[in-house]
Parts: structure tokens; sequence; C-alpha cells
């Protein structure tokens, strides 16, 4: 009974904690239940910041951040969480804050989509959820909000399409949709949206046309709808949105015209029609918009001239129009003495004239862009009237004569382009007064004279580029006035003298470019102090002397190209940046070994040091160069073998070692160098055998081991190069068969194997390279057999050498097919026999010292079992058929030699054009036997009266025998 | 506006930071070959236009004053097409671009080349005319536009190349009648297969441009 009572007892208890705790949920609920969902909403928000921290039941709820209450407050009608640091999904609860007008969540991390709940906010004016991550579509069920003002939702990822429903807001003053991803088109609905100011769509992938319905926001005042995709014309209708101030409508894809009822948006202020493709001219009535103050028509096909004019547009502050295909010059009345023009921006264009002096109105402009036109004619010497100009840009175009003098009283001046013109004359003093000049680039004129002692006293220069003219005199020495210089250029040009050492305290220089000059002199010590410097160029000047030790100071040195100069001594200063990513030092007197600290500049691509007295061996050092795509070190002093550490850098392409004295064998590691591109290794003293390894370098174009003490075959894997365009193994000792699989490399131009050991007969596959062009020189070797009847094959060739071999048989006719041969060398082999009559064209020093060739130009053959003639004899003969053909047809012969008379005006004219070209012939025939030239005119001496009357008889001899074949 | 504005400034920049390159016409005039070609199998990788000249780009050969003197593309398995600015190449003598996919017509500035030996443009797709300005290839001794799809005549103005050894028009679709004039006498009929020619030229009886 006891326990029972307990029990009960206890259970009314429980029951009554249970009621009494549902009880107050229920009345907190009931009496508030605004701070309810507020409390829900807190609870599924991440707030890192503790902005919702006295989001408390504690408190009233009306005091809570960012809430603003009812007069009553009894419920919530704002909440401002804009800039909180939120995180999270937007709670759906939000929907039951009835009463709200206002909600601002923008400028947090929102995420998720925009739920579609907020459409039972009934009494929402303003939607403000821009600058979150929100993503998913626009909920349709916005366009319930009937009493929503504002909505601004961008800058988000929202996707999908702008909702038609949108149209139903009809309260709306301002939509805000920018930088999203919404695609689709602008529904024609929001032309409903009577009330709306500002229109924002700009970022989007929106497509299609621009609906003409736009006409019915009357009160419009700012459109946006830049970057997007938008098609089609600009609707005409557009002209009726009386309200507008500003239309942007860059970076679409608008066609058409621009219309003129934009002349009837008299409240513009901005119109921005850049990036488009809109043509046909700039209509006239855009005069009409006098408020305008910013005009932006660049990159579009417009046309026409430009009919623009200040008088109207009295307010027009900006106007660009590069990037056209304008024509004619700028309007003569573009500015009026009050103008307000700053910008003018016409690059790009097909204007033409010269500089326009009307321009010269335009007083307020501070920015002048005519650049990449068709200007021309002289720089106007008031010039100076623009006293306002900060940048003036007449670069890209044809002017001429000087700079005018008064360009120093432009005192404003910071940026003048004149580069690509054809400005002559001096550059005059007056410049030094520009004591805001930052950027001088005079580059690609026709300037000369000194460069003036007076450009240093613009002492705000930072970049000078005078490049491609033709300065002279010597570099002022006061040049390290310029302390703020960073970029000098002065190549090309016919500057002498030292560099001034004041250069040196141009401390803040990045970039030095004075190659292809006459400067001369050593590098100043005071280079030390360059130690912001990267790229230094020199090439093409006569400095000499030895490189001061504290160039090794200077650690940002990237790029250096000392080429083509006198330097000597060592180039170890320039060894110790370990920045360095081209290093040229070619053709110079550098002595001493290369040093094995280059290999610190891990990022060196390009190493050039050929042309010196560099001697000592590859530092082994340099398989530490990785990046290395290009070493040229030919034509040094080079000794010992070509360290194996060098099979590291897998990224070379060019491996230039050539005319050094290298020995050892050629490493069979090269074949790992896959991207091996050209491979120079003659005229060294490499010997034993050409690895067959080297077959691997596929993309090889350029293969070059003449010139080296190489034995034993030729590797067959050569044909494995199917890249190659020049093979060259001469002068070595290669012995045995060329081998067959050189077919292989069909892309051969140049293949020369002259000068070695080889033996056995020519492969008759060699008549598949069927590119082979400048030379196939098999001379000088051991080759026996015949000569393949496929060389007949070798359309391309211009030179072939078969010269001192012991080729027999007899010359296939094939050969004489080859129309595009120039030079022929047969000489000194066993050939016998007729050569093709083509052939004729060829010295007679082709043929010689051979068993018995015959037929032009050698002795004419006989018939097939005689001996070919003696001159005397076969003249005799001649002479002898002559006189028989006289008398048969002597009329005849009168017309021939009438035909004749012709035919030799016609080979005189081309022997004449030719003669240069057979010069050269004949030096390659002849060789190294250059006695031979002689005697093979003291031979023909006794006949050359005769040849002269017997050419003409000959030729008949040979038509009238021709004839008879023929028949 | 200051959108436009800083853009366009910034290209105004780029364009003068890039000063060096402006006198190397022959790196730049390959570079814009570059860019109207496909490169299949990347045998320009290496034409890098920030380079002093093309000199080291593979397939590019220079004389000892780093001009351009060949040019070799032949079976390269390249597309696209060519442009004007071949005509730059002022010193080029061996212009090899044969057996690739290169269409469009032939640019009439390739007559400008003056120093040009041999112009090797055989298979592949050029279109259009044989330019007329090719007569003005004085040193010009091998020309081959074989196996190309060009139409038109043979330009009369051909014959006064007097150094032309090789000419081959062979598998064309080319008309009228075949020149008889200057190197023209010496050409083999082959060269001339397989278009619509009518024949050697018959002067005074039929036009040049005879069945065009």
């Amino acid at each position: 009974m006891n326990s029972e009572m307990g029990t009960t007892h206890m259970l009314h208890l429980i029951l009554l904690f249970s009621v009494l705790s549902s009880v107050h949920v229920v009345t907190h609920g009931d009496s508030s239940t605004d701070s309810y969902w507020l409390l829900r909403i807190k609870s599924l928000l991440s707030d890192p910041v503790g902005v919702l921290e006295n989001w408390s039941p504690k408190a009233k709820f009306c005091t809570w951040n960012g809430l603003t209450c009812s007069d009553d407050q009894t419920h919530v009608v704002g909440l401002n969480l804009s800039g909180s640091g939120l995180s999270g999904l937007i709670p759906a609860e939000f929907s039951h804050l009835t009463s709200l007008q206002t909600l601002d969540l923008s400028m947090n991390s929102l995420a998720g989509s925009v739920p579609h709940e907020l459409g039972q906010l009934q009494n929402l004016r303003e939607l403000l959820l821009y600058s979150n991550l929100l993503s998913g579509n626009v909920p349709p069920e916005l366009g319930l909000l009937k009493k929503l003002q504002v909505l601004r939702i961008g800058d988000n990822s929202l996707t999908g399409q702008v909702p038609r429903d949108i149209g139903g807001l009809t309260e709306l003053r301002v939509l805000g949709l920018a930088y999203c991803q919404l695609n689709g088109t602008i529904p024609a609905e929001i032309g409903n949206l009577k009330q709306l100011k500002s229109l924002d769509l700009q970022k989007n992938s929106l497509g299609g046309l621009i609906p003409r319905e736009i006409s019915g926001c009357e009160e419009l005042q700012n459109f946006a709808a830049s970057n997007n995709m938008l098609e089609g014309e600009v609707p005409a209708s557009m002209g009726n949105l009386k309200s507008l101030q500003i239309l942007n409508l860059a970076n679409n894809s608008l066609s058409g015209s621009i219309p003129m009822d934009l002349g009837r948006l008299f409240n513009l202020k901005y119109l921005n029609l850049l990036g488009n493709r809109l043509n046909g001219e700039v209509p006239v009535e855009l005069n009409q918009l006098s408020q305008l103050e910013k005009l932006d028509l660049s990159r579009n096909n417009l046309s026409g001239s430009i009919n623009l004019f200040a008088t109207q547009l009295t307010n027009l502050q900006v106007l660009v129009l590069s990037d056209n295909f304008l024509t004619g010059n700028i309007p003569s009345n573009l500015c009026n003495g009050n103008s307000n023009l700053w910008q003018l921006f016409v690059a790009r264009n097909k204007l033409s004239g010269k500089f326009p002096l009307d321009l010269l109105n335009c007083s307020s402009l501070q920015e002048l862009d005519l650049s990449d036109n068709e200007f021309e004619g002289e720089l106007p010497s008031e010039l100076d009237k623009l006293e306002n100009l900060t940048d003036l840009l007449l670069n890209n175009n044809s002017f001429s004569g000087n700079l005018p003098p008064e360009i120093g009283n432009m005192s404003h001046l910071e940026t003048l382009f004149m580069f690509h013109n054809m400005i002559t004359g001096e550059i005059p003093v007056e410049i030094g007064k520009l004591q805001r000049l930052t950027v001088l680039y005079l580059y690609d004129n026709q300037m000369s004279g000194s460069i003036p002692v007076e450009l240093t006293n613009c002492s705000s220069l930072t970049e000078i580029d005078f490049f491609g003219n033709q300065f002279s005199g010597s570099i002022p020495q006061t040049i390290g006035k310029l302390k703020n210089l960073v970029f000098l250029q002065l190549r090309q040009n016919d500057l002498s003298g030292p560099i001034p050492p004041s250069l040196g305290y141009c401390t803040k220089l990045q970039k030095l470019v004075l190659a292809d000059n006459k400067l001369s002199g050593s590098i100043p010590l005071t280079f030390r102090f360059l130690s912001e410097l990267f790229l230094i160029t020199l090439y093409n000047n006569s400095f000499s002397g030895p490189l001061p030790e504290t160039l090794s100071l200077l650690k940002n040195l990237r790029i250096i190209n000392f080429s083509h100069n006198r330097f000597t001594g060592s180039i170890s200063p320039l060894s110790c940046s370990s920045n360095l990513t081209v290093l040229d030092l070619t053709n110079n007197t550098f002595s001493g070994p290369i040093p094995s600290s280059l290999s610190l500049s891990k990022h060196l691509t390009r190493l050039r040091l050929a042309h010196n007295f560099l001697t000592e061996t590859i530092p082994p050092e340099f398989g530490n160069l990785t990046e290395l795509n290009f070493l040229d070190l030919s034509f040094n002093n080079l000794t010992g073998e070509v360290t194996p550490d060098l099979s590291n850098c897998k990224k070379l392409g060019h491996l230039l070692l050539n005319d050094n004295q290298i020995s050892g064998t050629i490493p069979s590691w090269l074949g790992t160098l896959q991207e091996l591109g050209e491979l120079d290794l003659s005229s060294n003293s490499f010997h034993g055998k050409a690895p067959p390894e080297i077959g691997n370098c596929s993309r090889l174009l350029k293969l070059a081991l003449h010139g080296n003490n190489l034995f034993g075959e030729i590797p067959s894997e050569i044909g494995s190069l199917t890249s190659l365009n020049v093979l060259t193994l001469h002068k070595n000792n290669f012995s045995g068969l060329i081998p067959s699989t050189i077919q292989q490399c069909e892309k051969l131009y140049e293949l020369r194997l002259s000068e070695n050991l080889l033996t056995g007969s020519i492969p008759s596959e060699l008549g598949k390279l069927t590119e082979l062009q400048v030379i196939l020189d098999l001379s000088k070797n051991f080759l026996s057999g015949e000569i393949p009847f496929s060389l007949g094959n070798l359309m391309k060739l211009e030179r072939l050498n078969l010269s001192f071999n012991r080729l027999h048989g007899s010359v296939p006719l094939s050969l004489g097919t080859l129309t595009s041969l120039l030079m022929l060398n047969l000489s000194n082999n066993h050939l016998q026999g007729q050569i093709p009559s083509t052939f004729s064209r060829f010295p007679l020093s082709s043929f010689l010292s051979n068993g018995g060739l015959c037929g032009p130009p050698l002795a004419p053959c006989l018939g097939p079992e005689k001996k070919p003639l003696s001159n005397t004899a076969a003249a005799g003969v001649i002479v002898a058929i002559v006189f028989a053909s006289t008398l048969i047809c002597l009329g005849l012969l009168y017309v021939m030699l009438r035909i004749w008379c012709n035919w030799k005006k016609v080979s005189v004219l081309s022997s004449d054009a030719g003669h240069e070209q057979r010069r050269e012939e004949e030096k390659w025939v002849y060789g190294e036997a250059m006695g031979r030239d002689f005697e093979y005119w003291k031979v023909n001496s006794s006949q050359v009266k005769q040849q002269i009357s017997t050419a003409c008889i000959f030729q008949l001899k040979v038509d009238t025998e021709t004839v008879d074949h023929s028949f | 506006m200051a959108f436009p504005t800083l853009l366009s400034f910034l290209l105004s920049l780029l364009l003068s930071l890039s000063p060096t390159l402006s006198t190397n016409s022959e790196g730049n005039a390959l570079h814009a070959l570059r860019s109207r070609l496909s490169d299949h199998t990347n045998v320009l990788q290496s034409w890098d236009p920030t380079l002093v000249n093309p000199c080291t780009w593979f397939h590019v050969t220079c004389d000892s004053n780093n001009h351009v003197i060949r040019l070799d593309l032949g079976n390269s398995n390249i597309s696209g097409s060519l442009g004007a600015e071949l005509g730059e190449l002022k010193y080029l003598q061996y212009l090899e671009l044969y057996n690739n996919q290169i269409g469009g017509k032939i640019p009439k500035e390739l007559g400008n080349l003056k120093n040009l030996i041999s112009m090797d443009l055989y298979g592949n797709r050029f279109e259009g005319k044989i330019p007329m300005s090719f007569a003005k290839l004085k040193s010009i001794r091998f020309l081959r536009l074989n196996n190309n799809k060009l139409t038109g005549s043979i330009p009369r103005e051909l014959t006064t190349l007097s150094n032309l050894k090789v000419f081959d028009v062979s598998n064309n679709d080319l008309c009228g009648t075949i020149p008889v004039d200057g190197p023209f006498g010496s050409f083999p009929m082959e060269s001339f297969a397989n278009n619509r020619l009518n024949g050697p030229e018959l002067k005074g009886l039929v036009s040049y441009d005879f069945g065009c």
C-alpha cells in the first residue's frame, strides 16, 4: 500500500512536470511566435563571428542583433544580417516570419538553394541575398511576393532561367541578378515591371534577344546586361526608356546597327556597347544625348566616319571607339572651348589624315590614344595646347617629321608612345622639362642624332625604349640620374663609346638591352650595384676586356646575352646567379675552363658558349642542369671525353659540341635523350664505333658525326631515325656496306658519307630517299658495282657526287632524268659507255678519269664496240660528215643556221644569268685539284676557234641523226 | 567605364612589353605562320617567339647572318593555310612544305621571295590559281606544285623565269594550254599530266586560257 501510494505520487509529479514544461513551450510559442522561429533559425545557422549571440530567450527579442520590430514590438519586420559571416543553408523557417518586410542576408557564406518557402513572406518588400554561395534555381515562388520592391540575389552560383513569374512583381524597383550562371533568355514579362528603376543582369550566360517588351519598364534608369551571350539587334523600342541613365550591354553578341532611337534617351549618362558585333555607322542621333558623360562603342565592327560633336555632347567626358573599322579623321568640331572630354580612345581603327588640329581644342584631354591607325604627316607644334595631357599614345601610325620641341611644355605628360612611326630628327632637348614622364617609347622610328643629356633630367622615367632608330654618339654620361629606371632598351642604333659608369647607379634597373650597336669598352665596375637586374643583352657590339669579378654579385640575373663581342678572360663572373635561364656568350674570346658553378643555375635552359677559346672538359656537374634544352659548346678548344652525367639532361634538344678536340667514343647514352633534335659532334677526335643506340633518338633532325676517327660499320639502326633531315658521316673511317636501312630515313635532304672506307655497291634502296635535295655525296670511298638505276628516282637532288670510287658499268639512263641536278661528279671511277644525253650540260670534269665514258660533253660514242675516238679524230669525222651533209642539203643548212642564230641568242642570255652559279659549280666539281681547271681549257684551247663553227654543225648532225632514228 | 579603359590600357601595355620582337620580322612571320597551321604532331613546338631570331627553331635553317634560308616542313602532318606573312622571309631559298594537308590559296606574297631557289608545295590541298606574282621569283629553279587542287591557267608570266629547271603542276585542275616559251620548252609532259590542260600553246590560234 505504502509502495502503491509512493508510485502514484511519483506519477503525479511526473505528470505535473510534463504538463508544466509543455505549457511553458506552448505559451512561449504562442505569445511571440517570431522569437521561436528566430531561435530555430539561429540553431540552423553557423555563426562563427557570434553575431547571433544575443539572440536568446533571456532578452526581449526586439533587442536582438539585426532585428527591426513592428511598432507594437510583437513581430519582426526587418532582419538585417548582412556581412555577418554566416554559413550553412538558408533555413526554410524564415517563411514563418510572416511580418517580415525586409530580409537582408547579403554578403555571407550561405550555401544551398534559395528556399522556395520564402514565397510565403507576403509582406516582404526587400529581399537581399546577394554575395553568398547560393546555388540552384531562382525559385518561381518569389513571383508570389507581390509587395516586393527590391530583389537582389546576384553574385551567387544560381543556375537555370530567370523565372517568368518575376514579371508578376509589379511593385519591383530593383532587380539584381548579376554575377550568376543564369541561362535562357530575358523573359519578356520583364516589361510588366512598370516601377522598375534598376535591372542588373551582368555576368550571366543569358542568350537570345533583348525582349522588345523591355520598353514597358518606363521608369528604368539603369539597365546592365553586359557579359552575357545576348544576340540580335538592340531593340529600337529601348528608345522609349526615357528615364534611362545607364545602359550597359557590353560583351555580348549583339549585331546589326546601333538604333538611332537611342538618341531619344535624353537622360542617358553612360552608354556602353563595347565588345559586340555591331556594324554600320555611329548614328548621328547619338549627338542628342546631351547628358552623356561616357560613351564606349569599342570592339565592334563599326564603320564610316566618326560623327560625334562635343558641341552637342557637352557633358561628354570619356569617348572610347577603339577596335572598329572607323575611317576618316577625328571630326573637326569634336571639342569646343569648354568641353569636358578627358579620355579619347580611338585606337585600332582605320582613321587617316594628319594629326587632327581641332583636337587641340580639347584642352581638358588627359588621355589620348590614336594608336594603330593610318594617321600621317607631322605632329603639330601646338601639341602643347593639350596641356593637361598625361598619356599620349600615337604609336603604330605613319607620323613623320620631328618630335616638336613644344612637347617639353606638356608638363603633365607621363606616358609618351611614339613607337612604330616614321619620326625623324633628334629628340628635342626640351624633353628634359617633363618631370612626370615615366614611360618613353620611341622605338621603331628613324630618329637620329645623339640622345640628349637633358633626357636624364626626367627623373620620373621608369621605362625608355629607343630600339630600332639611328641614334648615334654615346649614351649620356649622366644616365645614372634616372634613379627610377627599370627598363632601358637602346638596341639597334648606332651608339658608340663605352657604357657610362653612372648607369650602375640606376639601381632599380631590371632590363638592360644595349644589343646591336657599336658600343665598346668594358663593363663598368659599378654594375655590381644593379642587384635588381634580371635581363642584360649586349650582343653585337664591340665590348672587350675581362668581365668584372663583381658581376658575380648580381644574383637575380636570369637572361644574359653577350654574344658577338670581344670579351676576354674567364666567364666565371656570370656563373653565380642561381636564377639563370639563358646564357649566351657565343663568339667572344673567352678563355679558361667552363665553370662548374654554372650547374647551380638549375633552371638553365639555353647555354651557348660557342666560338670562344674555352679549354678543358665539360664539367660533370652539368648533369644537374635537368632543364637544359640547348647546349652549344662548339668551336672551342675543349678536350677530354663527354661527361656521362650529361645523360641526366633529358630535355636536351640541341647538343652541339662540334669543332673541339673532344675524344673518347661517342657515348651510347645519347640514345636516351628523347628530345634530341640536333646532334653535332663533328670535327672532334672521337674514335671507335658509332653507337647503335643513337637510333633511339627518334626525333633527331640533324646528325653530324663527320670529321672524326670513327670506324666500323655504320649502324643499321640509323634507319630508325625516320625524322632525320641531315646525316653527315663523311671524313671518318667507316667501313663495310652502306646499310640498306637508310631507306627508312625518308625525310633526308642531305646525306654525306664521303671520305670513308665504305665498300660494296651503292644500295639501290637509296633511290627511296626521294626527298634528297642538297646533296648525296658518296665520294672517296671504295664503292664498287654499278650505279643503281634507282638513283634516277631522286627527282629533287641538286648535287650528286660519286667520284673517287670503284664504280663500273655504265651510267644508268635513269640518271639522265634528274632534271634538278645542278652539280654532278662521276669522275675517277671505272664507268664506261654512253652517258645520258642530258648530261651534256655538265662540264667535262664531271666525268674525267673513268674507264670509257662517251657522249657529250665527252667525245661522242661511235658504236657499242668501238673505242671512243680521240679529239682530233672526232673532229675529222665531224668535218667529213659536215661536208657530206652540206652537199646533200645546202638549202636546209641555211635555214638551220638561221634557227641556230636565234638559239644562240637565247643560250647566251641564259648562260650569263647562270654565270655566278656556274663558277661555284666548277669550284665544287674540281674540288681540290684546281690545276685541272686550267688543263681543261688548255686541252680545248686548240679547238676554241673551231668550236664556234663546229658547235652549230655538230648540233645539225645530232639533229639529223635523231630525225633518222625517229623514222 | 573603368573596366574598358583599364582593358585598353592593359592591351597597349601588353603590346609595349614585347618591343624586342618588333624587328624580328622573320621570326614574327614564321610565328604568324604557326598560328595559321594545325600542328598535329607538335613539330612546331620549338618555335619560341621570344628568342631573338628563329634560327634555333627546329625545321628552320639560317645563314651566317641569321636570316632564314630554309623552311623544312615536308611530311609533317600539318594542316591549315598559308598567309601573306611568308613573303617577309626575304632570304628564303628553300620552302619545303610538301606532303601535308595545307589548304586555301597560295598567297601571292610568296612572289616576294626573291632569293627562293626551291618551292615545294606538292601534295597538299592548295586551291585557287597559281599566283601571277611567281614571275618575280627570279632565282627559282624548282617549282613543284603537283598534287594539289589548283585551278585556272598557267600564268604566261612564268615563262620569264630563266633559271627554272623543274616545273611540276601535274595532278591539279588547271586549264588552258601549256606555255612553250622560255624554260617551258624543256619541261617534260609528265609535269603537266592529269589536269584539264589542252596541250601546248598554239600562239595566235587560240588564247592561252582556252577552255578555262
